[in-house]
């Protein structure tokens, strides 16, 4: 067995989620949290094709700044699919080794 | 090896334009073992096309050993991938009216190595996968690990330089994911050049490289291990 899926419901902002494995009497332990960056750039109501590029190209480089800038303590494990419109866009990150 | 420089893919039909690779950078070194994460429709199976001269970028450079391939015809592009490049997919990707070996030999046709040479080989290659007491079988007769054993023992045959591996692990159970990431990072050890597209962390720790990609761009690169 390689990965199990554990629900967890509402980790919030700050909240870190622990994950305890213990495997044959050995304990690892694991720290996960899930971070929002901002995902929304000042557009028109009605962006032209030009407008809705650039704008996504600013919403790249506001994400790669938020992760270029986060505690390096952590690692980015995934990013994931923001819904339409949204405003925010949720990472997971996962604690490194030793730290 | 393999360097991309404002890497650009669009697909069109006639309605809709998508970008699914947008000025990508990156480059990859011989010996590195490189993982694409990223989720699903953010251009990685598009980038590893591309690296493997399955598909031709819309824009921007790609090198190859040095070589600018980005706009090479079909055929220059199919012999620069045969001597060079094994592939290894998630699905298998083998045929099922040809037998393990038969499918093992096909690299070595296509490159007109001699019988009694392919022989040799094929045989090598079965044993190093622990699957020549299965060589007269078919795909389906074996379980999805035996198969993609045989997809890696078809994929290294010629001795590439360069794996491609898209999501080698997604059809199988975790021992034989296991056993399958063990075989990639044995030929990575050995100096085969690995990049491989996974949606598992698990995997993705192997490599020494995790590229992100999302909506097509590199958002970040993450150093796990010095080359």
């Amino acid at each position: 067995m390689k990965e199990i899926c554990i629900p967890i419901s509402n980790l919030g902002e700050d909240e870190i989620a622990e994950v305890i494995l213990t495997i044959g009497g050995k304990k690892t332990s694991y720290s996960f949290r899930v971070e929002s960056f901002p995902w929304s750039v000042d557009q028109s109501q009605s962006p032209s094709d030009d407008e809705s590029l650039h704008a996504s190209l600013e919403q790249i480089a506001q994400l790669r700044s938020s992760i270029s800038n986060y505690d390096n303590n952590w690692e980015l494990i995934q990013i994931y699919t923001p819904r339409a419109g949204a405003s925010h866009i949720q990472v997971l990150y996962r604690k490194k080794n030793g730290h | 090896m393999l360097k991309t420089q404002e890497l650009v893919k669009v697909f069109r039909t006639e309605e809709v334009e998508t970008t699914a690779l947008n000025k990508v950078n990156l480059e990859i070194k011989q010996g590195e073992f490189v993982a694409i994460m990223g989720p699903s429709g953010c251009g990685k199976s598009t980038l590893l096309n591309i690296i493997g001269l399955l598909d031709n970028p819309s824009g921007g450079e790609f090198y190859f050993n040095g070589i600018e391939v980005s706009k090479f015809k079909e055929k220059q592009r199919t012999n620069l991938r045969k001597s060079n490049i094994g592939f290894v997919f998630q699905s298998f990707n083998l045929i099922d009216e040809l037998t393990v070996f038969e499918n093992v030999e096909l690299p070595l046709l296509y490159m007109n190595v001699p019988s009694s040479d392919r022989k040799k080989k094929v045989e090598a290659v079965l044993e190093r996968m622990k699957i020549s007491h299965r060589k007269k079988h078919f795909p389906q007769q074996l379980s999805g690990g035996q198969q993609q054993r045989v997809a890696i023992a078809r994929a290294v045959v010629a001795n590439p330089k360069l794996i491609l591996a898209d999501e080698p692990t997604g059809n199988l159970d975790s021992a034989n994911g296991e056993e399958v990431m063990e075989l990639l990072s044995e030929l990575n050890r050995e100096g085969t050049t690995v990049v491989m597209v996974t949606h598992s962390p698990t995997d993705a720790e192997k490599a020494h490289r995790i590229v992100q990609l999302f909506d097509g761009h590199i958002v970040t690169e993450n150093v796990k291990k010095v080359l």
